[in-house]
Formats: structure tokens, sequence, C-alpha cells
């Protein structure tokens, strides 16, 4: 006999809104229903409302961790369908501002985790050392969240001599705090124990789901899009895609943490190789009918614009496919023949992003089992 | 597989084949090929199904499989007659296009024959029927 246990949608294990319907027989997790659409708000839609130059703060607005990879794909699809080429130097500007987002998008998950299983010494310690990335993001683009350095044709304001030795420094500091962070969750005992072998994804899994970005690649699927369809100035700097191969908890742990070390080596590499010119092409304002597809690799992985141009100055058509979207899909095989007491940490280990994804109903492909009541909680929101 | 690659195996199954750019395969197939192209796609190791895309084009609904491909991406289109919007699930060749149709299903009205959960994705139960979001006729 099977019980069905609800979380959420507002649960102190929660970072942000979702329903999960996890049936459970004794402690052992048998089946997931997952019903997200708590934060929808139909962003696809007002985007074709807008011009471009006001759809691009919107997109910026789809997700409050990961703003600058959401205005980069979006002017990436755009740029295509214009045919507007980039300056050099924007080029680069957008690679630091896209990688000090992934570097404070990381530390601010691997606290979320080291909160979930109650380690909050780490959790205070990372939040600490994610500061420096943001104040380098006010530094250089004026906010710590939602400022770009990316603007359409372009970048939206230039980085300046003076603010590179502070930089410098603090990727100095990140890099050896991030070291040490690697050693601590590789070695502590609580975390090894709360992490190993909890949560697994196979490669099998996470390559017919389709899964992206940090949760494939702790699942060995070699999959990062700035490597295979470069943008901005990637294809000019050297990095390595990191991969781990257990596909459990501390795999994932272990990924983000090694690829900030990558992100910092890509922002001083970035540095170096920054040419000087002009950062800003003209964007026009009524584009052609075209249609393209932009693609960038956010924190949470493959970050997809699709983007239809019917001559006017608004979109016909936007698509967005953010990474959490594609990663819920996974979320079952992960939960499923685990404990009840894991779920926290294994719903985390994703990073998920519910305004990213906005609104899902998920998973379990098996039909017949039980319906969500869902009158019931629509009477609850409405109030 | 690069572009050419990709153009080379898409092209028994589809039509207007268009390179675009270094990295990008736009190729236009019809409802008799494009789940034997799908198919062929993963039987040749290319498993990622990035999303399904559908555009409401005025007379037809265009429905894009973008498929991740290594080194390039191909956005197969499909396009449907508004009135007869009805396709077979791909759930069984990509399992990850679990969301994609449903999602499909709610925001543009296409019928997905054969999804083993066809339940509402984003939009609220007490939603109109009949009525869908991303069509063109549907106004504020």
């Amino acid at each position: 006999m099977t019980f069905i246990i609800p979380i959420g949608p507002q649960h102190p294990a929660l970072e942000e809104p979702t329903h999960f319907r996890i049936e459970v027989k004794g402690e052992e997790i048998v089946g997931v229903d997952l019903r997200l659409g708590y934060v929808h708000r139909g962003i696809e839609k007002a985007l074709t409302e807008r011009p471009y130059a006001h759809g691009f703060y919107l997109s910026q607005r789809v997700c409050g961790i990961c703003n600058a990879t959401h205005s980069l794909a979006f002017t990436r699809a755009v740029e295509s369908v214009a045919g507007v080429e980039c300056p050099d130097r924007a080029r680069y500007i957008r690679v630091i501002d896209a990688e000090l987002e992934r570097i404070h998008s990381h530390l601010l998950w691997a606290g979320i985790a080291a909160h979930e299983i109650g380690f909050t010494t780490l959790f205070m310690l990372l939040w600490r050392d994610r500061e420096h990335a943001l104040d380098m993001r006010e530094l250089l683009f004026g906010n710590r969240i939602y400022a770009t350095g990316t603007y359409l044709g372009g970048a939206r304001v230039d980085i300046e001599q003076k603010h590179i030795p502070q930089l410098t420094r603090a990727l100095a500091e990140l890099e050896k705090s991030t070291k040490h962070y690697i050693d601590v969750c590789t070695s502590d005992r609580t975390i090894i124990a709360r992490c190993t072998g909890v949560g697994v994804l196979t490669k099998k899994d996470a390559r017919e789901l389709c899964a992206v970005g940090p949760t494939a690649r702790a699942s060995g699927v070699d999959f990062d899009i700035r490597r295979d369809d470069p943008y901005a100035a990637y294809d000019e700097i050297l990095f390595d895609v990191v991969t781990e191969r257990d596909g459990d908890v501390l795999a994932k742990v272990v990924v983000r943490l090694r690829e900030i070390l990558e992100s910092i080596e890509i922002i001083r590499q970035a540095i170096d190789a920054m040419p000087k010119g002009p950062i800003r092409a003209k964007f026009p304002e009524n584009v052609p009918e075209n249609e393209a597809v932009g693609r960038v690799e956010a924190p949470r992985g493959e970050l997809m614009y699709y983007v239809r141009s019917n001559g006017t100055n608004k979109p016909e058509r936007v698509r967005i496919r953010t990474p959490s979207y594609a990663n819920w899909p996974s979320v079952r095989p992960m939960l499923v023949g685990g404990t009840i007491a894991e779920i926290p940490i294994v719903v985390a280990s994703i990073d998920p992003c519910f305004s990213c994804t906005d609104r899902v109903t998920i998973v379990d492909a098996k039909t017949g089992k039980s319906r969500i009541e869902t009158k019931e909680e629509l009477r609850r929101l409405r109030k | 597989m690069n572009v050419n690659e990709v153009a080379r195996l898409i092209k028994r199954y589809a039509d207007e084949v268009k390179i675009v750019g270094t990295r990008q395969v736009f190729a236009a197939t019809d409802k008799e090929r494009y789940i034997e192209a799908l198919a062929a796609l993963r039987d040749n190791d290319l498993k990622h199904l990035t999303t399904i895309t559908g555009v409401d084009r005025g007379d037809t609904i265009e429905i894009i499989y973008h498929i991740h491909c290594g080194e390039s991406l191909l956005n197969l289109k499909l396009a449907l007659p508004k009135t007869d919007l009805e396709i077979e699930t791909v759930t069984d060749i990509f399992p990850g296009a679990i969301l994609y149709e449903r999602d499909l299903m709610e925001m543009l009205g296409v019928q997905v024959r054969g999804h083993p959960d066809p339940r509402r994705l984003f939009l609220p139960d007490d939603w109109p029927k009949g009525v869908y979001p991303l069509r063109k006729e549907v106004k504020k």
C-alpha cells in the first residue's frame, strides 16, 4: 500500500513555489508527480507585444539569477534575425558578464545545497564569498543582480581599465576559496554521507531525458553550448568542459565548483585578450522577416531562444526553453528509489529555477495515477 | 556532426534543407516523414531534443523540432493546416519531449496522439476549453 505525501506549494524545504506529490511505500519513494505553474507569467506572449529594445529588458526578467544569460540568448537570436554583428570588444565584455554570473549562481546554489543538508556554516561561508562575484558585477555593470553587460548590437557598458586590478584581486580570492570548498566537499564526512550515491541520474537517463548543464555533465554527458555552439568570444578562449561520472548529488556539487575555477580562468583570458574599439553596433528599429535560434550555456545549462521576425519592430514569435524546464523530467529517476529525507537535496541538486520553468505539471508517465486536486489549490491561490 | 553531415542525413526526409551560418540547419519535413526523420536522427546517436516550438503562421501551425547534433543544431519544421492539427507523439523516440508536447497541446491546440500524460502543463485547470493563448486570434 502506498501513501501520497504532498509537499508545497509553500514549504520550508522549497525556495520557490511548486507542488510535489510524492508516492511512498514506507520510507521509499515509488512515484513522483509534480505541479509547477505557480509563477507563470506568459512572457513568451508578452515579448511579442513589445519592440525588441523593450523585449530585451523583459527577457532579463525571466529569471532573477541568470538575467545576463537570458539577455545574451535573446540578443544572440535577435542579432541573427537582424543580421547585426557585435563588435569584438563587446564580445569579450559579454563573456566576462556571463562568467561572473555563472560564478555567483554556482556559489548561490552550493550555499543552498549546504543549507539543505543542514551544514549552515558552509552555507554562510559560500554566500560570503559569492559577494566577491556580486561586487564585481556591481563595479563593472552597475548592479549586483539585474544588470547586464549585453545590449542589442553590442555591450551596454564598457569595462574600464581602472577596474581591472579590483577584478583580478576578486578572482584570486574566489579561486582560493573555491579550491578550499572543493577540498571540503570531497573530504567532509557529513557531506559525503549525505551526497554520495544519493539522487543518482545515470548517463543513459540523462541523455534520454535530454538533461542539460551541470545536471547532465555530472552524469558524464559531455555537452556545453560554449564549446558546441560558441557565441560571444568563447571560440577564442581555452577552457575545459567539466564532467563527472557518478551522477549523484556529490558529482553535481563537484562539477559546479570545478566550473567556477574554469570560469575564473575564462575571465582572466578575456581580460588579457580583450581588444580596444567600439562596443556597440547600430541595431535597426524594424527587423526584416527572418527566423533564428540563439543558444547559450546558462549556469543551469543550455538556454534556447527562438525568434521569428516579421518586418516590424516587434517579434512575431519568441520561444524560450530554459534549462530548468529541460531538467524537470530527470528529477523523477533521481527521486524514485530514494527516501523521503533525500527529497530536498535531490530536488535542489538540479538547481531548479521555478520562475525560469514557469508553470509546469509533470512527470509520472504512468497514466492512471491519482489526479491532482487542483481546484482546491487554485481556490487557495485566488484568496 | 557538422552542418554538412546533418544536411546530408536529413535530405532523405525533408525538403528545403538550408544551412544557416556555420552551425545551424533548417529543414522542412511533412507528416508522412517526420517520425522516420526523428527516428533516423536518434539512430545516429543524436539523442538531445533541445525543445519543440510551435508557431502560429496564420493558416498553418508550424512545429519545429530543435535537435542538438553535437557541433550543430537542426531545426526540423513540420507545417500543419489548422483544419488538421493532429500529430503522433515523439516521446517514444525522445523521452525528453514529454513536457514540450504538453506545452504544444495547450498553448497552440495541436493534438498529440499517443502522449503518455496529456494533462495541462502551464495553464490553470479552469482555463476555458478551446482557447489557445499563443494562437494569433487570441487577443488580450
